[in-house]
């Protein structure tokens, strides 16, 4: 069947049956939500464990459970490998991985799926685990990847239960209480999975700094932790930043930004009390940089701006550019250490953030974003989620509730990378449909999607170079031959939902080219 | 064995073209995804053969993401080292003509052999784009970066105008001006420019090679660069040479180490003085040295209010970030406007009474201000109704 942005859905994935996307706000749960089984405790229990695989043995883990975790440490992380090293040692097969992310250093994981340990995953693929589960047939079922709060939504709902959650904490203490942000190794909020340590049958809060009881803030609580594990190591704070976080010195890179930023100036929501989403990714962090410039000249104060926490974003806080940074994950060790010191730095988890299923969202909250594409199309779709090579390299992130939510979303992308056209009449995959994108800034201009035609009038008073999408692509398009296309397949190996649960696209395998 | 001609470098947006004559042709392409790229790159490598005149060579192309003009510059550059005798592709250009006195408020510089520097350089606003092909490029560049400035100039539409400057006449530049005008850039910048025969003798080149083309006489405009001491000295005559100068730049870099200077703003009022001076005496405009210091936007700032206040109708540029910030200072503000909207109204109104004088508000106003006055409103409407993007 076709869903509203025209892709192809198969019925079911595995045995699960597909509802397909019908529009981002089409759908409104009803009904109650799941929950994790009662459990008392008694004064002077002890929770401490001594090792992983006493956890594995004490939450009474089995092949064919799922288990989750978070990314905080991005590519740092040295808890996931660890634990499924561990379930590969107790023999434990068929288990659903269930990260909120995966990054370049879980390639080893490739080794536990091609040996059965891993049969399904859900959750974004950074990089080699995407790209060797693109390759198809490895998988039980097909990956399913999620937004921010599309994750939050499918465990609160019950679309996913996890058996047992593993939180990779920089300090807790002995009762299970644990936070990212102190310790020898701090990565910022783990405020991610803070669903999955209270919808999880079993928590279990893994940690390379015991503190002294009560370690703070309570960002993961004692009353979900049912055990704590000490490691040698949790990850390496060195390489939250993971390249991402360089400000470009691209010049057509820099003008994208320049451009985004003059947008947001131009635009009715320019004004005291703004609020925006940077991001990471260079250009992402040049407009934010650029934007903070403009507010100090204006003399406008934002109310909060929100992203991955970086030192731009604490850079505006410290000049009261912005009253409140709210903070989900923090993308460089000064925005770590800001969480810290000032108090306007605000921890918040994804369920604030971004849950469909939810009295409220702070992204509905937002007038402008600025986000990234490997791919846009004619219709305005956006794609982060495949290459034009088919193959499946990175998560969805927040895009789909930022762009939902903000009142202004840009896209900001070159037009052209190397030898690739950005602008293509089809996305290969679409993550996030056309009827949410305002704009798409590239550096050969702004084009603005027709059902804003308002903010078209504001940008082109300010002289801003306002084109048709069509034309930039032409101009691209001109730069290159035509590129050699993929022929997908009926094999089915991912599939991406929409925050709502229901299915925007599938991604499928490649089986040959044209 | 016969040698391969390797041109192009493994940086981002270039490529490598290596090319061998007297042995099996062959296409042999290595690139990040074959599968979508190695088919579009093939048809350009087999293009370019054709065009050069059906070569037989052996080709290989190590691509890392180089657009197709770049790799066709490249594949060009390699056989005509293998094969010396082999003639330079002429691309169709469709270029209109520029104004003797265009907006030349910005020109922005950009090295000649740098593809991924090169790659959406007209997109900055800059009122001038000047291809690099001198201090940019290295001397075993020199070569390869005249033909890849050809082919960017064939390949792309640019919104204002495009300059390339060339090496020194008796140094490469005379190649320099027969590869690019191929390309048919608004202009050719001159550095070093010392005397009226130094420029006389570019005129006369590009004389030749426009007759060559067949294209109508003295349509590439003449930009001398005065970046000596001699130069500087010389300006008025430089500046006077011959009917294709419509701007003199002046070039503070050399000039200070020629005269052994501090770059600082007395150092040069001099020179600055001169050059605008000169120019103006010529009747042609006058453009100021660029600014170094990327980062520093105020440093920026006051220095084109300087330029602009002595003269200068234009500054250099040498990051995309500094066009704005010296945009502002060319351009005339509101006020400035709004006295001239003034003046021309008050004139035309004196005229249509059958007055000499003409007055606001019971001030006279002289002639040089009229004057003044037209040409600021005039070079507004340039501005407004020039092409956009």
């Amino acid at each position: 069947m076709k869903n509203a942005v025209g892709r192809e859905i198969p019925a079911t994935l595995g045995r699960r049956p597909v509802e397909p996307f019908r529009g981002a706000f089409a759908t409104a749960r009803t009904g109650r939500k799941a929950a994790r089984p009662q459990k008392s405790c008694r004064p002077g229990e002890n929770k401490v464990l001594p090792s992983l695989d006493a956890a594995l043995e004490a939450t009474g883990l089995q092949s064919g459970m799922t288990v989750s975790f978070h990314h905080a440490f991005r590519e740092g992380d040295r808890v996931i490998n660890q634990v499924m090293d561990a379930c590969a040692r107790k023999g434990l097969r068929d288990l659903r991985l269930f990260s909120t992310a995966l990054f370049g250093t879980h390639a080893k994981l490739v080794d536990h799926i091609k040996s059965g340990v891993i049969s399904r995953i859900e959750g974004s693929m950074n990089g080699p685990v995407g790209d060797f589960i693109s390759q198809g047939g490895k998988l039980r079922e097909p990956a399913i990847l999620r937004s921010h709060g599309g994750r939050w939504r499918a465990i609160e709902s019950g679309d996913v239960k996890i058996d047992v959650a593993f939180v990779a904490a920089a300090q807790a203490d002995p009762y299970g209480n644990a936070n990212g942000i102190h310790g020898r190794t701090p990565c910022g909020p783990i405020t991610f999975c803070t669903v999955d340590a209270q919808y999880a049958d079993r928590t279990v809060v893994v940690t390379n700094e015991l503190a002294p009881y009560p370690a703070h803030p309570f960002e993961i609580q004692q009353g979900w932790t049912d055990y704590v594990v000490v490691v040698d190591e949790v990850g390496d704070p060195a390489q939250i930043a993971s390249g991402t976080l360089e400000m470009t010195k691209s010049p057509a890179r820099l003008r994208i930004a320049r451009l985004a930023a003059d947008a947001v100036k131009a635009s009715p929501y320019f004004r005291d009390g703004m609020s925006f989403q940077g991001g990471a990714g260079g250009i992402s962090l040049a407009a934010t940089m650029y934007l903070s410039e403009e507010m100090e000249r204006a003399g406008v104060v934002g109310s909060f701006v929100m992203g991955g926490g970086t030192r731009v974003m604490v850079d505006m806080l410290r000049k009261g550019l912005v009253r409140v940074i709210l903070d989900g994950q923090a993308f460089d060790p000064v925005a770590v250490a800001s969480l810290r010191e000032d108090p306007a730095h605000v921890i918040m988890d994804a369920g604030i953030y971004a849950n469909y299923d939810s009295r409220a969202c702070a992204t509905y909250m937002l007038d402008a974003a600025f986000l990234g594409a490997t791919e846009v199309d004619l219709d305005f779709n956006v794609n982060v989620n495949t290459h034009s090579d088919g193959r499946l390299l990175h998560g969805i992130g927040g895009h789909q509730d930022v762009a939902s939510g903000a009142k202004m979303t840009l896209i900001t992308v070159p037009s052209i990378r190397g030898r690739l056209p950005v602008i293509l009449d089809r996305v290969t995959t679409v993550t996030t449909p056309g009827e949410v994108v305002d704009a798409i800034v590239t550096e050969r201009g702004i084009a603005v999607n027709p059902r804003r035609e308002d903010l078209k009038a504001h940008f082109l008073a300010a002289g801003l170079p306002v084109r048709e999408l069509a034309a930039m692509k032409a101009e691209a398009d001109g730069l290159v031959r035509p590129l050699g296309k993929p022929v997908f397949g009926d094999e089915v190996v991912a599939a991406i939902e929409w925050r709502d649960g229901t299915v925007i696209d599938v991604v499928r395998k490649v089986e040959a080219w044209e | 064995m016969p040698e391969a001609i390797v041109v192009g470098s493994g940086a981002k947006g270039d490529g490598r073209v290596s090319v061998t004559v007297g042995v099996a042709p062959e296409v042999e392409v290595t690139t990040a995804d074959p599968r979508l790229f190695e088919r579009g790159i093939r048809e350009v490598v087999d293009e370019t053969l054709a065009k050069l005149g059906r070569i037989r060579a052996k080709v290989q192309v190590a691509d890392e993401g180089a657009l197709d003009y770049v790799l066709a510059a490249r594949l060009e550059a390699a056989v005509r080292s293998a094969l010396p005798k082999s003639r330079p592709i002429a691309p169709p250009v469709e270029r209109r003509p520029s104004l003797a006195d265009a907006p030349r408020r910005s020109r922005l510089y950009a090295p000649g052999n740098h593809p991924r520097v090169l790659a959406g350089i007209e997109l900055h606003d800059a009122d001038v784009v000047l291809l690099d092909l001198e201090d940019s490029v290295p001397p075993a560049e020199k070569a390869a970066a005249r033909v890849l400035v050809k082919h960017l100039l064939a390949a792309i539409d640019f919104p204002n105008e495009v300059w390339v400057r060339v090496n020194a006449l008796a140094d490469g530049g005379e190649a320099d001006v027969r590869e690019v005008l191929l390309g048919r850039p608004h202009g050719i910048a001159l550095p070093k420019a010392e005397s009226a025969d130094d420029v006389r003798a570019l005129a006369r080149l590009l004389d030749e090679v426009e007759g060559e083309m067949g294209r109508a006489s003295r349509t590439t405009w003449i930009m001398p660069i005065v970046e000596t001491a001699c130069g500087v000295l010389h300006a008025d005559e430089i500046a006077g040479a011959d009917p294709r100068v419509v701007v003199v730049a002046l070039g503070a870099e050399d000039f200070t180490r020629d005269v052994g200077a501090r770059r600082t703003p007395e150092a040069l009022l001099f020179a600055r003085s001169m050059v605008v001076i000169a120019a103006k005496a010529a009747g042609v405009q006058a453009s100021d040295t660029v600014y170094a210091r990327v980062d520093d936007e105020d440093g920026l700032a006051a220095e084109a209010e300087l330029a602009r206040d002595l003269g200068f109708d234009g500054k250099g540029a040498i990051h995309p970030t500094q066009i704005a910030v010296i945009h502002e200072a060319f351009s005339p503000d509101e006020q400035e406007m709004e006295q001239a909207r003034k003046i021309v109204a008050a004139a035309q109104e004196a005229e249509a009474r059958g007055l000499g004088a003409i007055a606001i508000e019971g001030r006279m106003i002289d002639r040089p201000v009229l004057e003044r006055a037209r040409r600021t409103l005039q070079f507004a409407d340039r501005l407004a109704t020039r092409r956009k993007p």
